[in-house]
This record gives C-alpha cells, structure tokens and sequence, in this order.
C-alpha cells in the first residue's frame, strides 16, 4: 500500500462541497425544523409532536398507504408488462424500430400534460373512455369521481406512461444476452416457452432490478401525475406523501410538512436499500 | 500543455460564469431603485384578474395618475398560497398584492410584510366590519378588492315555477323542493367539486344560522373552548352538506366551476350553493342579461321560518409591499381604488356582485336580479359576514373534507371531528393555545 496515490483526495473537494452545502446540511436541518412548529422568522420546538399528529390524522396516514399501493402496484404492473413488450420487441418482427419509438412515446410527454389529458380522457359524461364504453352497450364508469376506483386510475395511468421507460430497459438487457444460449438450447430441443423461462429471465435479471427499483421509487415519490389529475380527491382518496406534503405546506403548517417529508425520506430510504440489497444478491452471471 | 491551457481557461470560464450568475440578480434590483417612479407591480390570482372591473380602475389609474399597473399573475388555491408565502419570504413580493381577508391573513405573518394602514385617512371610507376583516393585532392592512358577494343559493326561476315551487324557508323545504325536481328528473343540486373550493359552500354559507343561534361561537372557538363536532348547531352546517348528497348531477366530482356556471346560466339546474360572483362569469358567457336575470338568489335556510339571513362573502384585500421603495405611489394607488370615481369605472366595466365595502357609496347602475335579491336581505339588517372574517382559525384543508362529505366517504360527523383536527393545526401554526 505504499504506492504512491496518482490523484489527491482534493480533487473530491469541489463534489463534496457542492453535496454538503445542497444535500447534507439542508437534510440536517430538516431534521431539526421536523421537530418544531415553525415560520420564517421563528421556531418553537414541539418534540415529536408533529409526527404524533401525523401518525394519529387519518387524512394523513391513509396518504401513506396509498402510497405504498401505488409504489407496488404500478411496480409490478410495469415490470411484467414491459416484461412481455421487450420479449416482443425484441423477437422478429418487420415493424420492431417503429414499434419501439412508439411504446417510448408516452415516455416523452410531459407528465402534467398527460394528466389532463387523462382525465378529460376519464371524464364520466363527456370522457371518450366513457363514449366508447356506452356506445358498446357498457354502463359509463366514474373512473376519478368513484372514490374507490380513482387512485387505480391513476396507477393505470403512470403505467401507459412509464412501461416505455422499463420496456426499453428490458430490451437492452436482453439484447445483451448471448445468442449462442438461445441456439444451445434450441438445439437440445427447448420449446419456446422454456427457453423464455430459462434463459431470458435469469439472464435479464439486471435489467429487471433496475426496472424494480426505478419504478418502485418513482412511485413512492410520486406528485405530478396525482396532482394533475385529482389533485387527491374526491377527498382524501388519492393522496399521496408527496402531496399532503405540499398541501400542508400550502396551508402554512411548516412544521409538519417537514415532518411528512422526513418521513418520506425514511421510508424510501428504508425500503429502497434492503429491496436493492435484496435483489442484487439474487443476479446470476 | 494544449490541454492544460485548456483546462485552465474553462475554469475560469466555469467560476466567471459562476460569479456573474450569482451577481446578476444584486444588479437587477439597483436598477429599480430610480427617484419617484411612478410604475408599480400588482400580484393578483388570475381569477381575480379576470375582473373587469378591478381592469378598469386600473386603466383609470394610468390616466388619472399617470401610474401604469404592472399585473402578475398567479395561480389560484394552494399553488397561489404557495407563490405568495415564498415571495414573501424571499423578499420577492410585487408592490401590491391581492391575496384573501380574514382568518387566512393571519398564516401571512402581515405584521412583517404589509404596510399599515390604520393611520391613513382614506381607510375612513372602508366599512367597519370590512376593516375587521383585514385586521390583526390592531393594524389594518388591505382595501377592498371588489364587491362583497353572497354566499347561498342561486335558483332557476323558470323550474320554481314549472313544478310550483316556493322558495324555502327552513331546510326541510329546500329538501323536499329538491326532492320534486329529482323525480322530474331534473338536476336538483349543480355539484362543481372538481373545484374543490366550491364544496365549502353548503358548509360556509350556514354562517347566518349558526351565528344567530350561537352568537359567541368565533370567540369561543378561537379560545379552543367549543367546537364544530361538540356544537349542535355547528355540526348542523355540516349535516345539511351531508343531506345535498343525493341531489347532485351525475359528473359532479368532475365539473368544473366554470362548466358548472355555464350549466346553471342554461337552465340546466334547479339549485346551486354558490357565491354572488358567479353571476358576473354567467354574463360574461352569453352577455345575456335575460338568461342571468332568470337565476334568483336565496339564502342557506335554518331550521326556524322566522329566522332568515344571508351570508356574507367579503372580497379579497389589496394590501401594500412595506418592504418595497414605492410606498408613496402605492398609498396614493390604495387611495384611488377605493374612490368615488375608481368605484364608477368598475361598476361601468362589469355589473356589481353584491354592496362594496365602502361607506356611503351607492351603485349608479341597476344589477342583476340576484344581486337584488341579496340586497334585500342586507336592507332588512338580515345578513352576517362569513365565519372567517370574524374567527382567526380557518382550517386550510376544508375543502377536501366538504369534498370528501359531500361525495359520501365521510359523515357529517366524522367530517366536523376532522374539521376540527385541521384547526387545530392551523391554531398551533399561529400559536394558540388550545
């Protein structure tokens, strides 16, 4: 270890100032103002109280679990649809390359725009959805008004939007994967169906991982995509962390919305790393 | 030694570029440090900003001052609570800015950032209870915005008297009117709660009727000593949101308020809980006056026939930068806003909602049929202001739980114990004990 270092620590200097000043002590004194009742030009410290208080209002712990409804749903919705997508596009067909542009298309729009659209889309008289639906002889669905059914509509939603993202993720892994597997196994007489199962899985296990905790993430902090469409209404039916967070900011009671957003951050923080930990231990080379 | 001169000249480029971005702003706030300017910026939500008639005294101002108006807009609701809270804080505020009365001024800290205008004298011309209004701590800070509004019901004139209805005088008439027009198969009740401000209406508007029986109820629920869920009368406001829940038209969590003033201005309703303003967006539609003068305006009835009062919705408050450098310019502004000849140019550009807050001023013009309606209440002594510009605690999240009431997640129970929660955040944001 005596070898003479090429690089000097100082050149870590610039990144790590730039973090500490954004990130580190911002975190810290977030932190600390969880713990009061504050404004902008006072601060009377309050204990836990504001967690208490979060913990104890239903309007704000059924954001929690909505949120954990949506994390996992719109999770596993993307990674088996865009699972099946890639296996598709990745197969031999004529169309492939326009037919990959278009499943990423949504991908490019911008969330708030696609909101709206969604629920003009989704509107329960004049809503086109709901005009094909009738014209067939269904019965019109309330999809954002009907309290029960509003946050899936809105999972469906962030899925016809973020499936291009992890579709495309998926292809790349298994475009890496060696052709001479597929040939092997082809050869030893593998139906389709067992090749898929043997061979593509296991070895776009990579890509799935990504696919897991880029989604899952996305959906534990999501805001945008509520906001444009219910703003978390009809009530509290699809509120979310991210935005009782912001509406109790809005509402001037600082402190407790840095409570909600520490606790954001611990739950992230507590669930991304073991899942990740978790699934990297599960990769095959 | 080409890439190390490369590498140093892109840094310094990087920390030039650094410091000029960092110094740009310092610069730009010099400049608008000129003598006497005569230009001032106004911050105002782009409904408000709608307003013809607020646009005329403007234009007025610039003739008669010479002063040019520079007008920001701002999203409504939460966003726009968002946009003036940090530019507040940031020392961003516009020179003046519009921004609600009542128990919401308080969560603006005003003492820090509004001028007072307690010792003016043209503060004399404002109505008292107005003054109330836009007051903390003793110091006045806003004049006001436009005309005062109802807060009740807008009716269909046309349907009263196609299923010979009379107009209610407890609650239980209004329910069985209601109930006549749904099996006509008529929409009884317009429900627009895909803005959810509108769902507050049924529940505020029983302002009248709760003051009247619990006339110490502000006092006493400011000091934490009654609330909504424990008072009778207090839980009956919510009760009667709860009773709207059948009447509502099939899209009511998706209807805009816009789209509703466009369905009610058709005919396409029998009752909706609204504020007066809406009758100057319904004329705006279809310049129509016939169409608008076939809505009527009753107010939320009580339980009692003989007790019959309107509430009272006052209009948002102009208040003054006290940290910008135009101060003159911009009492001189106040001033002219709420004087005879601006108030002329603003009842001439759009029809009043309702009375201005201002003493001794009476509208040149005749106004919708409603607004009469209204004005009988007000020359009968029948009328109290809404509960928010006489309490200081107004929970912020009440349109979610009206919404969530009014859409049958909830009971009126339930949602008069959550209602009370949310003030009591919003008391231990301004310090109260409770």
């Amino acid at each position: 270890m005596n070898r003479r270092r090429i690089y000097s620590n100082w050149f870590m200097v610039p990144a790590m100032a730039i973090f500490t000043v954004f990130f580190l002590i911002p975190t810290v004194i977030s932190l600390f103002f969880s713990l009061t009742v504050w404004n902008f030009d006072s601060f009377t410290f309050c204990g836990l109280d504001n967690f208490k208080t979060f913990f104890s209002d239903e309007s704000l712990y059924s954001s929690i679990i909505n949120t954990m409804i949506y994390a996992i749903l719109t999770c596993v919705l993307k990674l088996v649809l865009a699972f099946f997508l890639a296996v598709f596009l990745t197969s031999k067909i004529k169309t492939k390359n326009f037919l990959r542009s278009v499943v990423f298309f949504p991908n490019l729009i911008s969330t708030v725009a696609v909101g709206i659209t969604f629920s003009a889309l989704m509107h329960p008289t004049k809503g086109l959805i709901n005009q094909v639906i009738t014209t067939f002889g269904g019965t019109s669905v309330d999809w954002l008004g009907n309290t029960d059914i509003a946050l899936y509509s809105v999972i469906l939603t962030d899925v016809w939007k973020g499936v291009g993202v992890a579709t495309v993720i998926f292809i790349a892994g298994m475009q890496s994967i060696d052709k001479t597997f597929y040939e092997a196994a082809a050869i030893d007489g593998a139906s389709a169906w067992q090749r898929l199962k043997a061979i593509t899985v296991p070895l776009s296990r990579p890509a799935m991982n990504s696919v897991i905790i880029l989604s899952f993430i996305g959906g534990l902090r999501t805001f945008d995509l509520i906001w444009a469409m219910t703003g978390g209404g009809p009530g509290y039916a699809t509120e979310v962390m991210a935005s009782t967070v912001y509406k109790q900011y809005a509402a001037g009671y600082y402190g407790l919305s840095t409570a909600g957003n520490v606790i954001m951050f611990a739950l992230i923080a507590l669930m991304a790393f073991p899942l990740q930990k978790f699934l990297l231990s599960k990769e095959v080379d | 030694m080409k890439k190390r001169v490369m590498a140093a000249f892109l840094s310094v480029l990087m920390i030039t570029g650094l410091i000029a971005g960092c110094g740009s702003k310092e610069n730009g706030k010099t400049e608008g440090k000129g003598e006497e300017s005569k230009e001032l910026s106004l911050l105002v939500d782009t409904t408000n900003a709608a307003n013809e008639g607020f646009m005329a005294i403007v234009d007025l101002a610039e003739k008669e001052l010479g002063m040019k108006i520079n007008v920001e807009t701002r999203p409504t609701s939460t966003e726009g609570d968002n946009v003036v809270k940090t530019r507040l804080a940031s020392g961003d505020m516009a020179d003046l800015c519009v921004y609600n009365s009542g128990a919401l001024l308080n969560s603006l800290n005003p003492s820090e950032y509004f001028i007072d205008l307690s010792e003016q004298g043209f503060m004399e011309r404002v109505d008292d209870s107005y003054k109330q209004a836009v007051s903390v701590d003793n110091a006045v800070y806003g004049i006001p915005f436009a005309t005062s509004r109802g807060e009740a019901v807008l009716y269909n004139k046309e349907m009263y008297e196609k299923y010979n209805l009379e107009i209610p005088k407890t609650w239980e008439e209004f329910l069985s009117n209601c109930e006549v027009l749904k099996e006509a198969g008529e929409t009884a009740v317009l429900g627009s709660f895909a803005d959810s401000w509108t769902a507050q209406i049924v529940f505020l508007g029983d302002a009248y009727n709760l003051m009247t029986a619990v006339s110490d109820f502000p006092e006493k629920f400011d000091a934490g000593e009654m609330k909504w869920a424990t008072t009778p009368e207090g839980l009956r406001s919510f009760e009667k949101l709860e009773d709207t829940t059948p009447y509502y038209n099939e899209d009511y969590l998706s209807m805009t308020y816009d789209e509703g003033c466009d369905v009610m201005v058709n005919g396409g309703a029998g009752h909706w809980f609204i504020m007066s303003n809406a009758l100057s967006a319904m004329y705006s539609l279809y310049e129509d006056m016939d169409m608008v003068n076939n809505l009527g305006m009753f107010a939320i009835p009580g339980d009692d026939a003989s007790v019959n009062g309107i509430t009272m919705w006052y209009p948002v408050a102009i208040y003054g930068n006290k940290n910008s450098e135009n101060q003159d310019a911009i009492l001189e502004f106040m001033e002219f806003y709420i004087s005879e000849a601006a108030l002329d140019a603003y009842c001439e550009a759009t029809l009043p909602d309702g009375p201005f807050c201002v003493k001794d001023y009476e509208i040149p013009v005749e106004s919708y049929a409603a607004v009469a309606d209204i004005q009988s209440y007000i020359d009968a002594g029948n009328y109290e202001p809404a509960l928010e510009y006489i309490s200081q605690v107004k929970g912020a999240d009440c349109p979610a739980i009206c919404q969530e009431l009014a859409s049958g997640q909830t009971t009126a129970a339930e949602a008069a114990q959550k209602y009370d929660e949310d003030c009591a955040k919003a008391a231990t944001q301004l310090g109260l004990e409770w």
